[in-house]
């Protein structure tokens, strides 16, 4: 049998690698509560803190702009499916396989190690692809939010370019989990919050001051969501001021960031597993 | 036995960096978490027309001081949901300590202990951020201090049982520890008042925040920490019931889910043994 | 010709880091001894293993066989020296290395619970690349011949220890390598499986010219039986190097005496009797008995071995000589048995 070439390989690998989380989600069924249902949970109350904050006898120019901002909060639920599962189903995905002791089998094979976080995630699309769809549906329906989609084609460019910008930066925090253990955990519970909070999830990102969203641009989330924002509310109950740049800006500082993200992904991914090769950390469990 | 658990816990939990940077950390996590709200606050406010100056809404008082007590809901939910998880999926050391004599109920409680410490470090760093950044007008009296800490036991005591709750079913359940430690707080966070008074909600989500102990908690809490000037600006839901009466509410709702979580654990912790599935891995 | 594994003053020492500790960091930091210092699990290995080889490296806990193991693997970063495997240096050239190689450990938890055994081992085996087709047809025939076949479509979490084990060295055949690593592979399974096992490498080995296998064990009579050549190795150092059979003749002039006495309160005074060479002691709790084994070197020491034992009042139950064994030849290098 000839050996394959380096695209079959990694083809093959990464489809190896998927297959575990589609059958898993398939034959372990309980995800189907937890992650559609419970998340709206979350999503409802951040919708209410806007309401609540809506003084009495609200005229109609007050509740459109609520609306605006409920259906930001809906956006960012949305998007809050795909950024855990860079987090948490992929990123840290390398400890759990550690503690079980795959991570050496993985280790050992001549794939590459972006095509075995590729078929994590590619693997989990379909349970995050559920639980963002069923918060967009039911967030629209539920809080009456009407979207506007006039452009398409640019919205599903800004969703992807988003997507793989967004996993190519959680590549490369994947690759702290082969040199550190929990410590590599912590810092990515630590970083939870704060992505919510500078990529404006749930409120819209200038509020944070132009200087401050500048600097938060650089996380593919922040432009992400406001360029998806700008397109699906293109006339908010409050106008334009809330927005940052024009989306086709956006996405192309997106395409840039996905390109970055990527290339520091296989750098940090090569060079990190050499320095745990050396420290003797690549496969050393319960660190 | 519940010391051993919560050293165990309070390891498990400090020692995989310097002191320093467990500080840092244990800093940094609430105060993002508020910030949110912060900026959330600041821009309903903005759009109100109305006054920025956070400090002087009473409605982000409101918000603020139940955000920073519901961190201890969801760190010792998650805490109690990860105990299992991590010990049979990661450790594989749950059979062990299963079959050992101890009480594994209380080796849970004992391991949660270390989950309410860091919580009490979290929820003062939110509340000094927000007295001394925000300019959040709190304020107990000495003589309201014993019956504050008297609220506060009665509350960790029913989320504690609500965890041993979570922690049972979590017998049950696949490796799903971000999804169901999000996913449960969630129901709390949305019906129990704690970032917006319960009067927001429908006449039958208001039903479901009465059910709930966490509800009453809180109440109690803010009644006790806020200037009875500013929360009466607020309209809880709750204002038929005097602070007596709210504690009572507390202590017979905290007195159910503590029988609950015995029996629920009870029930599906037989179940897991019955099915063989004490100590499986599913991690995929 | 290229070796398929060699190392050359092959050294890696592991730093110990200071236990970290809230309240108690200042002791732990300044306090090497408590630390334990660095450990250097292999020094200056010089070994070389020929192309179709079964080479077994035999030797206690701790020695430094899964050490070895790991860097031929490219797991793990020699401190100094260098280790090539099918002539690629482990440090450089891992792509070359990964493609050829495979690796089986006893004990192994790999592969996902919720999948089936068939489906664990085909994930593993996409990531060598391997055609689905291929793989699917090799699984089956492996499934076979470790005896799985009805445990193809079970659920890997449910298998028994031994059936995980087939399991897992199913998944080291399954890719073909050139080189394959097996780091104890019979650790805590039953006779039957063991054997199993076993036979199956031995003749998968003999019938593929071109395949080597390093083979570690601390389990003697499997070096015995299997290994064309064995090294010995303790606290990172390469005592021996030599066939089953050389080694044995090594001490060939020596006798291996075997005593069970009633529990002794010390062997200190059998190491001052002229004659001996090495021993090793073995308590038996339940039984009450000390197991010795005595590497004797003139027979007229016998006399003063039993003296030695009788003068503690303790009674001799039975001895007996026996042929040398590889263990025998591990205690008189060591000192001390292969399961110390």
């Amino acid at each position: 049998m000839t050996e394959p070439g380096f695209i079959r390989l990694n083809v093959r690998a990464l489809l190896g690698r998927a297959y575990p989380r589609v059958i898993g989600g398939t034959r372990e069924l309980s995800w189907i509560f937890f992650e559609t249902v419970l998340p709206l949970l979350s999503i409802a109350a951040y919708v209410f803190i806007y309401k609540a904050f809506l003084p009495p006898n609200p005229d109609q120019t007050m509740l459109d702009k609520v609306n605006a901002l409920v259906g930001y909060v809906v956006i960012g639920g949305t998007m809050t499916a795909f950024w855990l599962n860079v987090l948490w189903s992929m990123a840290s995905q390398l400890y759990w396989e550690k503690e079980v002791g795959n991570l050496q089998l993985y280790m050992m094979a001549p794939m590459s190690r972006m095509a075995l976080l590729g078929g994590m995630a590619v693997g989990g699309m379909f349970m995050t692809s559920t639980r963002a769809v069923t918060t967009l549906v039911v967030g629209v329906f539920i809080f009456g939010i009407v979207l506007t989609i006039s452009n398409p084609l640019l919205i599903l460019a800004v969703f992807f370019v988003t997507l793989i910008a967004l996993y190519g930066m959680g590549m490369m925090f994947a690759s702290l989990y082969l040199l550190y253990g929990r410590e590599a955990w912590n810092l990515s519970a630590l970083m939870e919050e704060p992505i919510f909070l500078l990529s404006g999830f749930y409120f819209p990102v200038k509020a944070l001051g132009q200087t401050v969203a500048i600097g938060a641009s650089i996380i593919p989330a922040t432009l992400g969501l406001d360029a998806l924002r700008q397109l699906m509310f293109p006339v908010s109950g409050f106008g334009t001021q809330f927005y940052f740049f024009s989306p086709e800006l956006e996405l192309a500082v997106l395409c840039v960031l996905a390109a970055v993200f990527l290339v520091l992904a296989k750098l940090s991914l090569g060079y990190l597993e050499t320095l745990a090769k050396r420290e003797g950390k690549l496969t050393t469990r319960h660190q | 036995m519940f010391k051993q658990a919560a050293w165990l816990g309070w390891e498990m939990e400090s020692n995989w960096t310097e002191p320093g940077l467990f500080l840092i950390y244990s800093i940094i996590k609430p105060v993002a978490g508020a910030f949110i709200l912060v900026l959330m606050s600041f821009v309903a406010l903005f759009i109100g027309g109305g006054s920025q100056n956070l400090g002087q809404s009473a409605m982000f008082a409101y918000l603020f001081v139940g955000n920073a007590f519901f961190i201890y809901v969801s760190s010792v939910l998650f805490g109690c949901f990860q105990v299992i998880q991590s010990d049979r999926e990661w450790y594989q050391t749950i059979r062990y300590v299963y079959m050992s004599p101890i009480n594994f109920y209380t080796y849970i409680v004992g391991r949660a202990a270390s989950k309410v410490l860091i919580a009490t470090i979290a929820t003062a760093v939110t509340l000094a951020f927000g007295v001394f950044a925000l300019h959040i007008d709190l304020s107990m009296s000495l003589w309201d201090i014993p019956l504050f800490l008297a609220v506060m036991v009665i509350g960790l005591l029913c989320v504690v049982a609500i965890g041993l709750c979570l922690a049972g079913l979590s017998f049950l359940t696949a490796k799903h520890t971000h999804g169901l430690a999000e996913g449960i707080p969630g129901l709390f966070y949305l019906f129990c008042g704690v970032i917006f008074p319960l009067s927001v909600l429908p006449g039958w989500g208001q039903s479901v925040g009465r059910a709930l102990p966490i509800t009453y908690w809180l109440e109690a809490v803010r009644r006790l920490v806020l200037p009875d000037s500013l929360f009466a600006q607020v309209p809880t839901g709750l204002e038929q019931a005097d602070l007596a009466g709210i504690i009572a509410l507390l202590l017979v709702s905290t007195a159910f889910f503590f029988l609950l979580s015995i029996l629920l654990f009870r029930m599906t912790e037989y179940l897991a043994r019955k099915a063989g599935i004490i100590d499986m891995t599913t991690n995929y | 010709m290229t070796h398929a594994a060699e190392t050359r003053e092959l050294t890696r020492i592991f730093k110990r880091k200071p236990k970290r500790h809230l309240l108690r960091r200042k002791s732990a930091k300044n306090n090497e001894k408590e630390n334990g210092g660095p450990v250097t699990a292999l020094d200056h290995v010089n070994l070389t293993i020929k192309e179709g080889e079964l080479f077994g490296l035999l030797g206690p806990n701790g020695a430094g066989k899964t050490t070895l193991i790991k860097v031929l693997c490219t797991l793990l970063l020699p401190t100094s020296g260098s280790a090539y495997v099918a002539g690629f240096d482990v440090s450089k050239d891992v792509g070359q290395i990964r493609r050829r190689i495979n690796m089986v450990s006893g004990g192994e938890t790999s592969g996902y619970g919720l999948l089936t055994t068939r489906e664990n081992i085909w994930m593993f085996s996409q990531f060598y690349g391997i055609p689905s087709k291929v793989a699917k047809e090799r699984i089956d025939e492996l499934m076979h011949t470790f005896g799985l076949h009805d445990k193809k479509n079970v659920k890997v979490r449910t298998l028994s220890t031994g059936e995980r084990q087939k399991m897992n060295m199913i998944r080291g055949f399954v890719t073909d390598p050139e080189i394959l690593f097996l780091d104890e592979p019979t650790l805590g399974l039953d006779v039957n499986a063991s054997r199993t096992i076993r036979e199956y490498v031995m003749n998968w080995a003999r019938k593929r010219e071109h395949k080597t296998v390093l083979l570690t064990t601390h389990y003697m009579m499997e070096a015995e039986m299997m290994c064309d050549r064995v090294a010995i190795i303790d606290r990172g150092r390469i005592l021996a190097l030599d066939t089953p059979a050389n080694l044995k003749r090594t001490i060939r002039k020596e006798s291996t005496v075997q005593l069970e006495v009633d529990s002794l309160k010390s062997t200190i005074p059998l190491g001052g009797i002229k004659g001996i060479g090495n021993f090793s002691s073995k308590d038996d709790i339940a039984r009450g008995t000390t197991n010795l084994t005595i590497i004797v070197e003139d027979e007229s020491a016998i006399s003063d071995i039993m003296s030695a034992i009788t003068a503690q009042g303790s009674r001799i139950r039975s001895m007996r000589k026996t042929d040398p064994t590889l263990e025998d030849v591990f205690i008189s290098m060591v000192g001390k048995g292969l399961e110390e």
